[in-house]
This record gives structure tokens, C-alpha cells and sequence, in this order.
């Protein structure tokens, strides 16, 4: 209503509302940088588990901690709704492709018929398919846990570690356990797959997919042939059926059926994850919050301030409008417009600010940080939110100055 | 003269008094026991030295201001009790306050001005603007409506000042030195107007001035000195 007088006193004084927008646009910087690449980043890890080819993990504590990996997911495969089960193995291992440095690569054993149908959509493209790596079922090298059957050396390595070392399909690149030299052993790369966006960091995108026995056999404990390779894997991924897949109960059924056969892992469903995850999250917002609070606390004092201010240098025009028999809502109002078009100006600012720190942070920072910037979800109804949230504290700015406006003496106002 | 509206009150005060900063060593006892009574429709001069209580006398019968003693009444109803919020009420309606610096807000053209008492009394946007439109003329700036108070001299300033006054009908007009910042042809013209509105209202006016030449206009003269009432002539009308 009284919006004239608030707009046009925006001209007095500049530097101060400058500075006012500016603390509050610093203050809402922050829960939009934090908010949303927070949110991008687990929505991202949430999709990821939402839309992973498979549903039911088994794993267990300790490094490699799965033994008689193989037997396990025959039997696993075996029950009823089960459609894939999926060992994976995955060991920071030296490649040799020509040079005499090795480049570290992490090196993840699966069986290729398994591993392709746990696969999602998105993953699945980025690998051929059917996995050229010999043998789908694995059984044959591991020969019932002698790996004395014939192996087929073949590895698929990914596009960035490819790039990187100037590999192609057809080239021979040599293996070996992490600083062991003397075991290293020629593959044929028969395939390049590329890496899904996710954390892997610079050496999860240089790594290698080859035969689970293959890799259990290089990275063996204990070099000499007597040595029992334990069959070790990470984890077990199980696929089900569509129509299991979509039911929580049908699930759980499956996961107790697989609980039954390994008692002493852990076998959990990705919605269980998943719900890990989303609370993890809500934790993390809660706490953004909290930290964004304390500069939104800081930006509204100023704010408060500056109201004050106006409110002394205009007590002339307040003392007029009050002598004539004003309102005293009328006399707020302005105080209270001015707040608010300092809220939402600096609001607006804020929210600016921080879309250009995550874009930039998406072109210019690390590796890791870029990636996450770059999942940066800025969700309207959060924004709409925090603006809400400033403008409605920007009205107790206002109150304050408000109630020091309708205190003063009249008389004094006008002298 | 019986053609005085119902709107215009009579005043009475009975021993009235304001002190600034009572029971302090910076105690200020502005008016000193005031006994008077302004009829409704009188023109009243008030004069006497600076410092002597004119303003503070004026801000407590245009209710600016409350009593710190005595008895305030407005056609026989106390209004020396009333709250802040009701005097703000009741000054809106019924007094017309004309200051000695104009007090234009400097933000707003003449017209929004003279709009302001109107606007809050919730006079519709066209209505209030005709109104307004019509005051201006009646002081004489017709043309003027979108000057802001900067672009105005200090005797076109005062006209907005009396046509603001003058935007709700009030009963009461208070005008205080109001021609002290002006030379002496525009000191005449604010006069002349002032004495035609009055007349045209049948409106009391109480004008605080150090000018002879002005106070002779009026029909009844006061005289204060150190927050009393020394002299008061041509009280009785005809
Ligand atoms: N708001 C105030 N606070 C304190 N003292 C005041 C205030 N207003 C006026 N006074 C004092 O009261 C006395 C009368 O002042 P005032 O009514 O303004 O006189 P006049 O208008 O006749 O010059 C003076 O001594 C003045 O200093
Ligand atoms: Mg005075």
C-alpha cells in the first residue's frame, strides 16, 4: 500500500541497503550452494540405487570377505525369483602397457554371464554386451576351485584408462598383483566399456574388467601353488524377477531365503540402502540448515539494523505522518514493504550467487568436486522455501524498526 | 454567528499544565495551569516570547500531545485521557495542522500530499484525487499537482501545507508561525487564505504568530508568557 515511499527511499542512503542485500544475499548463498549440490549428490546415489539392475546385496565384513564365491551364487541363482547372482571381486592391481611404470587400475572380477544381467539400462550400455571375456559361466579356469583349467587372458579396460595409455582393442597389456612384478601375466584387451558418472575418483575411472577366477587366481594369498585361493569376492549382486522385484514382500522372502543359505553375511535390499541413504540425507540437510541459520541470523541483523537507521533518518517524514493522524499500520507498512523488498532482493541475489558458485565450481574445481557441482539439483519449491523463510524473518526486522518508529515522541520527531 | 457546523468543537481547558521530563533535574514546566475556552468557529491569535509555550499549548489542543495536568474537554467530552491511537483518530478527522517549515513530505508530489489524510481515512483513489485536486486549486496551484515540495517555493510550499490541512474538513485549524519563513507578500497571501478558508468552514483557527500585522486579523487576541495565559482580548463576539 504504502510502496511509493519505501521504493523511492531505496535511492537514500544506497550504500547501506546495498550493504543489507549483500549480507542476506551471502546468507542464502549458502543453503543454496549446500542444499542443492547435497540434494544432487545423494538424489544421484539414490537413482543409482533405484535403478541398479539388481536388488539384493550380500556381503560381509573385512577385505574380500565372501568365500566360495562361485558355489555361493550357483546356489543363490538357484532359488526361486532369482534371475542373476553376481560376483564381484574388485583389487587395486599394476597394468604394464608398454612403459616400464605401471599405472594403477582397479581390476573387478566378475562372472560375464552374471554380471551383464545385473547391469541397469544406463550401465548396460556402456558395456559391450555379451562381455567378451571367454567363458560366461567362469567354471571352467576355476575347475572347481584348482584354477587348473584353461584360462582365457582377456580383459576389458575402461575408455578413460584406453585414452590415457594409448590401448586399443587387440593390444597385450600385462597384469600383476599390486607391487609383485614377478607375477605379472600377459591379457589380450578384448573390449572397452565406459564409466558410469559416479565417485570412483581419477583411479576408479582407470579400471579393468576380467574373469573372477582370473583375478582371484593373480591375486591369490600366497604365491606358491598349494596355496588355497579361498573363492573370495566383495559381494554377491542378485537380481529377481520383474514382478518380485516390485514387491517389498516378495523381496524379503527372497532375502531370507539367501539369509538362510549364509547366515554369517549380511544380505541387504537396495530399498533398505536406499532408505539408509535418504535419511543419511535428511541429516545432512537438517544440519545445513542449521549452519546456513547462523549467517541468515547475521544477514537479518543487518538488516535490522538498517531499518533502524532508516527509521532515525526519516523521523521527520514519520513524525509528519504520525502529527497528520496516520495509521500507525500505515506508518509500518512502509518499514515493513522496504524489509521485505530488502529480503527478496537480497533473497533473489543469494540464490544467483550461489547457482554461479555451483556452475562455476562445475567448470573450474577438482575432478571429485566438479563431478559433484555438476549433479547440483536446484529444486524450485526448496528455493521458493528459503525465500519464503527470509521474508518472513525480514518482517521481524521490520517489527522492530516499526515499533521504534511508533515510539517516537511526536513533538521530538518535528523539532 | 450562528452558521457554525456541528463538526466544530468547543474547547475548554481547565487548569491545564504539560511538564517535559517531570521529577528530573531536566524538568521543563511548559504550560503552567491554563484556563480558556475557545468557542467553536473563533479565530484566536496567540502570541508571546519564544519558549513561552505556544507550540506545546497548540500540540495539546491538536491532540498531539496529552495533558501532564488538568482537564482537556472537546464539546464537554474529556480528550486529555484518550490513547495515542485514539487521539491519531480523532486528530486524522478534526484538526487541521499547518507548521511553521511547511513539514511537506519531500517523497511525495503536492497532490499525494494532500491526498495523504484522505488515503488513510480510505477515501476512494478518485475521489481522494479530485479532492485533492480541488484544494490545490482553492490555494491557488492549480497546474502544481505533480511538483514535489523541492520544485515548490517556500510560499507555494506552505499552500500544500494549508490545502493538506484542509483535506479531511477539519473543525480545528492549528497553524503555527505559519508565515515565519515567508517574506512579507507571502506572508500576506497565507493570510489572506487562511482567513478565507476559516471563513468559508466556519472552522476554528488558532494562529501562534510574532506579527502584529497578522494577529490584527484575528477577532480574539491571546498573550502567553512562561507557560501562562497573560491577556486575552476580544473574547467576546458578537
Ligand atoms: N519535546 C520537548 N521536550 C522537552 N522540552 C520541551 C519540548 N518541547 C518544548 N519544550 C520546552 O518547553 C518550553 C516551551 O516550548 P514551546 O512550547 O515550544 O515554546 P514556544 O512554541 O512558545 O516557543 C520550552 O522551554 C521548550 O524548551
Ligand atoms: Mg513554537
Amino acid at each position: 500500500m504504502r510502496w511509493r515511499p519505501a521504493g523511492r527511499s531505496l535511492r537514500h542512503s544506497r550504500l547501506q541497503r546495498v550493504l543489507a542485500v549483500a549480507a542476506i544475499a551471502a546468507a542464502v548463498a549458502l543453503p543454496v550452494i549446500l542444499i542443492s549440490v547435497g540434494g544432487g549428490v545423494s538424489a544421484h546415489e539414490l537413482a543409482n540405487l533405484q535403478n541398479a539392475g539388481y536388488q539384493l546385496v550380500v556381503s560381509a565384513s573385512g577385505v574380500h570377505g565372501i568365500a566360495q564365491a562361485h558355489r555361493l551364487s550357483l546356489q543363490i541363482d538357484a532359488l526361486g525369483g532369482v534371475t542373476a547372482a553376481s560376483p564381484i571381486l574388485s583389487v587395486p592391481i599394476d597394468a604394464y602397457s608398454g612403459r616400464a611404470t605401471p599405472t594403477p587400475v582397479l581390476a573387478e572380477g566378475v562372472v560375464p554371464g552374471a554380471f551383464g544381467p545385473t547391469l541397469s539400462p544406463a550401465e548396460g550400455g556402456l558395456f559391450p554386451s555379451p562381455l567378451p571375456l571367454g567363458d560366461p559361466t567362469d567354471l571352467v579356469h576355476y575347475a572347481n576351485g584348482t584354477y587348473r583349467g584353461p584360462a582365457t587372458n582377456s580383459v576389458l579396460i575402461s575408455t578413460p584408462y584406453a585414452l590415457a595409455d594409448h590401448i586399443g582393442i587387440g593390444t597385450q597389456i600385462r597384469l600383476a598383483p599390486t607391487a609383485n612384478l614377478s607375477l605379472a601375466v600377459a591379457y589380450n584387451v578384448t573390449g572397452l566399456f565406459g564409466i558410469p558418472p559416479t565417485f570412483l575418483g581419477p583411479t576408479g575411472a582407470f579400471s579393468i574388467l576380467l574373469p573372477l577366477s582370473n583375478l582371484q587366481e593373480m591375486t591369490g594369498y600366497g604365491a606358491a601353488p598349494t596355496a588355497v585361493v579361498p573363492d573370495a569376492a566383495d559381494t554377491i549382486q542378485v537380481a529377481v524377477g520383474g514382478d518380485i522385484s516390485r514387491s517389498p514382500s516378495a523381496l524379503a522372502g527372497v532375502q531370507s531365503e539367501i539369509r538362510a543359505l549364509v547366515p554369517y553375511y549380511t544380505v541387504t535390499s537396495l530399498t533398505q540402502e536406499a532408505e539408509q541413504l535418504q535419511s543419511a540425507a535428511a541429516v545432512l540437510t537438517g544440519f545445513y540448515l542449521a549452519l546456513s541459520s547462523v549467517g541468515l541470523t547475521v544477514g537479518l541483523l543487518f538488516l535490522a539494523l538498517v531499518l533502524l537507521r532508516r527509521v532515525e533518518s526519516d523521523q521527520r517524514s514519520i513524525g509528519i505522518r504520525r502529527a497528520l493522524g496516520l495509521p500507525g499500520w500505515s506508518i509500518a507498512t512502509g518499514i515493513l514493504w522496504e524489509g521485505l523488498v530488502l529480503a527478496l532482493l537480497g533473497s533473489l541475489f543469494g540464490i544467483l550467487v550461489g547457482y554461479g558458485v555451483v556452475e562455476g565450481l562445475a567448470m573450474w574445481a577438482t575432478a571429485t568436486v566438479q563431478e559433484a557441482a555438476q549433479l547440483a539439483d536446484f529444486v524450485p519449491l526448496t528455493l521458493l522455501e528459503i525465500v519464503g523463510g527470509v521474508a518472513g524473518l525480514s518482517l521481524l526486522a521490520s517489527a522492530v524498526a516499526s515499533r521504534s518508529a511508533l515510539r517516537l515522541e511526536i513533538g521530538e520527531a518535528l523539532r | 454567528m450562528n452558521t457554525v457546523s456541528p463538526d466544530v468543537p468547543v474547547i475548554r481547558l481547565a487548569g491545564v499544565s504539560r511538564t517535559y521530563f517531570p521529577d528530573t533535574p531536566e524538568e521543563v514546566r511548559a504550560l503552567r495551569g491554563i484556563d480558556l475556552t475557545l468557542e467553536a468557529g473563533e479565530f484566536v491569535s496567540v502570541e508571546g516570547p519564544s519558549g513561552c509555550g505556544k507550540t506545546t499549548l497548540l500540540n495539546l489542543l491538536g491532540l498531539l500531545d496529552a495533558p501532564t495536568g488538568g482537564d482537556l474537554r472537546w464539546d464537554g467530552r474529556s480528550v486529555g485521557t484518550l490513547s495515542d491511537r485514539e487521539r491519531a483518530r480523532l486528530r486524522l478527522r478534526a484538526v487541521g495542522f499547518i507548521f511553521q517549515r511547511f513539514y511537506l513530505l519531500p517523497t511525495l508530489t503536492a497532490r499525494e500530499n494532500v491526498e495523504l489524510p484522505m488515503r488513510a481515512l480510505g477515501v476512494p483513489r478518485a475521489e481522494r484525487t479530485r479532492q485533492a485536486s480541488d484544494l490545490l486549486g482553492e490555494v491557488g496551484l492549480s497546474g502544481r499537482e505533480r511538483a514535489y515540495p523541492h520544485q515548490l517555493s517556500g510560499g507555494e510550499e506552505q499552500r500544500v501545507a494549508v490545502a493538506r490541512a484542509l483535506a479531511n474538513r477539519p473543525g480545528l485549524l492549528l497553524a503555527d508561525e505559519p508565515t515565519g519563513e515567508l517574506d512579507s507578500a507571502n506572508t500576506r497571501a497565507i493570510l489572506d487564505l487562511l482567513v478565507r478558508v476559516r471563513e468559508s468552514r466556519s472552522a476554528t483557527l488558532l494562529l501562534v504568530t510574532h506579527n502584529p500585522e497578522v494577529a490584527a486579523r484575528a477577532s480574539r487576541h491571546l498573550a502567553m508568557r512562561d507557560g501562562q495565559v497573560v491577556s486575552d482580548v476580544g473574547g467576546s463576539r458578537p
